[in-house]
């Protein structure tokens, strides 16, 4: 699903030139659980938002799909990304104007969904996530936990093919991170491939694969022992 | 999608009501004060576009020559001139003469009195009067003829009585009988008239009225729709010099549209006038909707990080800028709408008061499509206006940098917002500079030395017995104890009147084309009026003792040469000898210096009796006096008096207006642009609130934040002033040109608006300033 070739990214100030990725390789298949870890400043968030085709590359090639992403323009991006992709961040980014309906509904009226199929869409998906009885609420309304499960629901309510996770337990305590992940799992054991950037050891077990970071390059890959012998 | 723009833009005005209150209360000013200067410049362009042939109507002023210089006179065309242009000049297929006129009408106890106009029959075609009883056909059929205005009728006999035909009595001494009544007219027109009655019957007895010599009467002609201006406008120059052999005079077209807006002449050429401070208010309304549009740009993008996340948000869900753009546009244009609603009420309050200050009867009307398209017209503008910046601004946040929570940079942004804060006081500055001018200049004219003494001078119209009586009621009026004096005039004291030239004078060298003015007085006037007589003596209470004697002014006796003027002969016709000089006196044109003018002693020509009031005396006992008096011995007539003050004042109608206006466009330019700055302010201090904190728990005192906070818009203010000073003395040097007598700019001006403006922006910003001052640093240090 992900083709990552020789991939660059630098940021230039006035008089400094960073190299925030530095010759980045990784593919990722369709139905994968991936975490990308290091330490602050490493490159992960700035790969994960190439992922996310929320910024370009400055070299090499980002294949989605087969499509070649690095270099498109931003409305091509953003039309590539629509109902393909779903995010998930650390500080939720919930609208706080609207309620937890409405911020669920988002993706779908940008999709130009009728209005019947999108309250039966959202609806489904806030049950799911057992936030339903919460719908007419607003987010400041709610808990941590809360806002993470109404953010996970508006990232799949489009059902996208990859869901990318920026620390998603970062702004929870155990219990509520804990139930976090086990839906992100569940979420991948139906066929979503979830590519998640984490500081946590505990969370990085749930995935299948863990890609250390250092300085803009992958140091090391390693399968996941632990999570061959669950499943 | 709609819907949610709505939905969001609704909830994030509630969400903040402080700002929202700044922005919409801030543009609804603008739009308020906009509305009110449209519905000003409405009425001034619509005057006279009642008449449904106003592109064929001209009036005929005329240009006259003295002393080298071209003049332009108003009523001013010989009698003869209307009928010969029809007979003689192709393409004028409608002419009349015409003078204006109060007539006194009375039926059994009521009296009242009407403005109104002599006319000859092509008049009521000209004016395309519409009759409700009678028609313009036969309407002057017979020569008592007389036709009324239906409020007229209305006042007369009461509502529903068909008037044709009633004969009605006029000032006591004459009968008409009404031929028709027609629709009142608007109050936009130049010439209004309650009545028109023929001009035949009116010149019946007054010979001078057919001669080519004597210039006094209006004159008014309607072209046909083929006739060439140009040709038709090029013979009627050249008919009265041909009429007289005379090339000094000439009567020209003047367009019935240019009556209200261009009526101004210099050196017989059309300078404008009105239309001036049409095109001067209109800019001024739209300047003032840009500075309310400001601060919703300001508030807005100022507080962009506040929305900074719903960007980022929206952009990863799958908007694009476009997208985003137009939401933000919604939501300028759902603010510009609540503007205008509230705007609305003001409208509906304020446009009464603003009627007394302009001296108009405007009326909003928000049903009628002219009222409603250019106020929709109006709220869109501010809406995209005023949201287009905010919307770029806003919608080009990259989603990488506002969700990973680090700060948006606001450079260019913040410097865009310093920029239309000095904009904002720039043009508040110059308004107060403008409005402390205006009023110096208003007050410089009315301090002017006038060489008479407007104060406690009555003026009363000279009618039925009042010139057979004058006698009995002077005496009787000095009696009561409450008057010092009463004398006659055939002309206002303020204005000018008859005039002439062609005298000859002993002593006088190629002076015989000076216009000097005419007046007919009692010979106690120049006492009464308070003129200082420096030579000689004033008239003697004979008449018979002074009828070939004159007293002039100190600027014609400067015309007779060296030496004393008392003594020497003016040769006007007959001969006449001066036998005293009085100080020159203002009238006419209040800017300029006043023609030479000649007294004769005379008291038939009256036309007003001045009444000099004493001072000890309360104004309405002595009024009671003075009705008492011509109660006795003018019992026919009501009793009519203004103060000279008072029509002094009213001279100064436009200057009035436009130091009114400014003073208000002043204030509501510093009212907005402090709501902006507030808002700003406001902004500032909660985005150093954890500065402020830091510094506090550092030792900093309240003053020191103060100024900290304070400083940084005191700046914007100096530069504010620095433009607005070279700008506004530009300004108002050319507004101060067009008057002859005139003030000096001085550098004072612009200190004191300098200083007040500071003061205002000072205030405004200490008030959020003081209050970050005195919170609480430990509150603002753990909300990190």
């Amino acid at each position: 699903m992900i083709k990552i070739q020789n991939l660059k990214k630098s940021f230039r100030t006035e008089e400094v030139e960073t190299l925030a990725l530095n010759d980045v390789n990784l593919n990722v298949a369709s139905g994968e659980f991936v975490a990308i870890m290091g330490p602050s400043g490493c490159g992960k968030s700035t790969l994960l938002n190439i992922i996310g085709m929320l910024d370009n590359p400055t070299e090499g090639s980002y294949k989605f799909s087969d499509h070649e992403v690095g270099g498109l323009k931003e409305r091509q991006r953003t039309e590539l990304r629509k109902g393909n992709l779903g995010f998930v961040f650390q500080s939720f980014n919930l609208i706080d104007e609207l309620t937890v309906y409405e911020n669920v509904e988002l993706p779908l009226i940008y999709l130009k969904m009728n209005k019947s199929e999108r309250k039966q869409k959202v609806m489904a998906v806030l049950e799911r996530m057992k936030i339903a009885h919460r719908e007419k609420h607003f987010p400041q309304q709610l808990s941590g936990g809360q806002q993470q499960r109404v953010a996970i629901s508006r990232a799949v309510v489009t059902n996208p093919k990859l869901i990318l996770a920026d620390e998603p337990t970062g702004n929870l305590d155990s219990k509520n991170g804990i139930e976090v992940m086990n839906l992100l799992t569940e979420l991948n054991q139906e066929g979503t491939t979830i590519v998640m950037v984490t500081h946590s050891d505990r969370d990085s077990h749930y995935a299948h694969r863990i890609v250390n970071l250092f300085d803009g390059q992958i140091v090391t890959e390693s399968q996941n022992r632990a999570m061959e012998a669950r499943v | 999608m709609l819907k949610n723009y709505i939905k969001i833009a609704w909830r994030n005005l509630w969400k903040s009501k402080g700002y929202s209150f700044l922005n919409i209360f801030g543009l609804a000013i603008g739009i308020t004060c906009a509305s009110l200067i449209l519905l000003w410049v409405e009425d001034e362009l619509s005057f006279n576009t009642n008449f449904q042939n106003q592109d064929l109507i001209y009036y005929l002023p005329t240009n006259q020559q003295y002393e080298g210089e071209w003049r332009t006179f108003y009523q001013s065309t010989p009698g003869p001139l209307a009928e010969a242009m029809k007979k003689e000049i192709p393409g004028i297929i409608g002419s009349s003469r015409s003078m204006g006129n109060q007539l006194l009408f009375t039926i059994d106890e009521k009296a009242i009195g009407r403005y109104g106009r002599f006319a000859d029959p092509d008049f009521l075609s000209i004016f395309d009067l519409s009759f409700i009883e009678g028609n313009t056909k036969d309407a002057f059929k017979e020569v008592d003829a007389i036709v009324i205005s239906k409020k007229t009728a209305t006042a007369l006999y009461g509502q529903g009585t068909s008037v044709l035909g009633k004969v009605i009595r006029v000032n006591n001494d004459t009968n008409y009988t009404i031929s028709g009544v027609f629709k009142d007219l608007p109050n936009n027109v130049s010439y209004g008239f309650d009545w028109v009655a023929p001009f035949e019957r009116f010149a019946a007895d007054k010979d001078w009225m057919k001669e080519y010599g004597n210039n006094f009467s209006d004159t008014f002609v309607e072209l046909s729709a083929e006739a060439d201006f140009q040709v038709v406008d090029a013979k009627v120059r050249k008919m009265l010099p041909e009429k007289t052999e005379h090339e000094e005079t000439y009567a020209f077209l003047h367009a019935m549209k240019d009556w209200h807006l261009r009526s101004n002449f210099e050196g017989g050429k059309n300078v404008g006038g009105q239309i001036t401070y049409v095109r001067l208010f209109t800019l001024i309304a739209i300047i003032i909707l840009v500075i309310a549009c400001i601060n919703f740009m300001n508030l807005s993008t100022a507080r962009s990080e506040r929305r900074a996340n719903e960007v980022g948000v929206r952009k990863v869900l799958g908007s694009d800028k476009r997208k985003l753009i137009s939401q933000f546009m919604t939501e300028a244009i759902i603010t510009a709408t609540l503007a205008t609603l509230v705007s609305i009420i003001l409208l509906w309050i304020l446009v009464p008061q603003f009627n007394i200050l302009v001296d108009k009867q405007l009326v909003l009307r928000l049903f009628n499509r002219e009222h409603l398209v250019p106020l929709m017209a109006i709220t869109i503008v501010c809406g995209l206006l005023a949201g287009w910046y905010p919307a770029f601004y806003l919608s080009s946040f990259k989603p990488v940098d506002v969700l990973k929570g680090t700060s948006v940079k606001q450079g260019g942004a913040s410097l865009i917002r310093k920029g239309l804060v000095i904009t904002q006081f720039t043009v508040s500055i110059v308004f107060i500079i403008s409005t402390i001018i205006v009023y110096q200049q208003i007050k410089h004219v009315k301090d002017r030395d006038m060489g008479y003494s407007r104060e406690l001078l009555v003026r009363m119209p000279v009618n039925g017995d009042v010139i057979k009586n004058f006698v009995p009621i002077k005496q009787d009026m000095i009696a009561s104890g409450a008057i010092e004096n009463v004398a006659l005039n055939n002309s206002r004291i303020l204005s000018g009147g008859n005039n002439g030239s062609g005298l000859q004078w002993q002593g006088g060298t190629d002076t015989e084309d000076v216009l000097i003015s005419f007046r007919f007085v009692s010979s106690n006037f120049l006492e009464t009026a308070g003129m200082e007589i420096v030579e000689g003596r004033g008239f003697s209470n004979s008449i018979a003792k002074d009828s070939t004697n004159t007293i002039i002014t100190e600027s014609f006796a400067k015309l007779m040469g060296q030496g004393s003027a008392v003594g020497k002969t003016i040769t006007r016709g007959e001969i006449y000898t001066v036998i005293g000089v009085v100080k020159d006196f203002l009238y006419g044109d209040m800017y300029g210096t006043s023609d030479p003018v000649m007294f004769f002693n005379y008291n038939d020509y009256a036309r007003y009796m001045y009444v000099k009031m004493k001072s000890d005396v309360a104004i309405d006992k002595t009024l009671a006096a003075m009705e008492n008096v011509m109660k006795t011995h003018n019992p026919a007539f009501p009793f009519e008096f203004e103060f000279v003050d008072d029509a002094f004042n009213a001279r100064f109608k436009s200057e009035k207006l436009v130091g009114n206006l400014s003073w208000i466009f002043a204030l509501l330019t510093i009212i907005i642009s402090c709501l902006g700055l507030f808002g700003l302010a406001a902004y500032t201090a909660e985005q150093r609130r954890k500065e402020i904190g830091v510094r506090k728990v550092l030792g900093s005192s309240v003053l020191g934040i103060v100024t900290l906070l304070s400083k940084d818009f005191v700046r914007l203010v100096l530069i504010a002033l620095m433009l607005a000073g070279p700008l506004a003395w530009w300004v108002m040097r050319n507004w101060l040109q067009s008057f002859a007598y005139r003030i000096e700019i001085n550098w004072w001006v612009f200190a004191i608006a300098g200083m007040v403006a500071i003061c205002i922006a000072l205030l405004t910003v200490s008030f959020q300033a003081v209050k970050a001052a005195l919170s609480n640093p430990v509150k603002s240090l753990r909300t990190e």
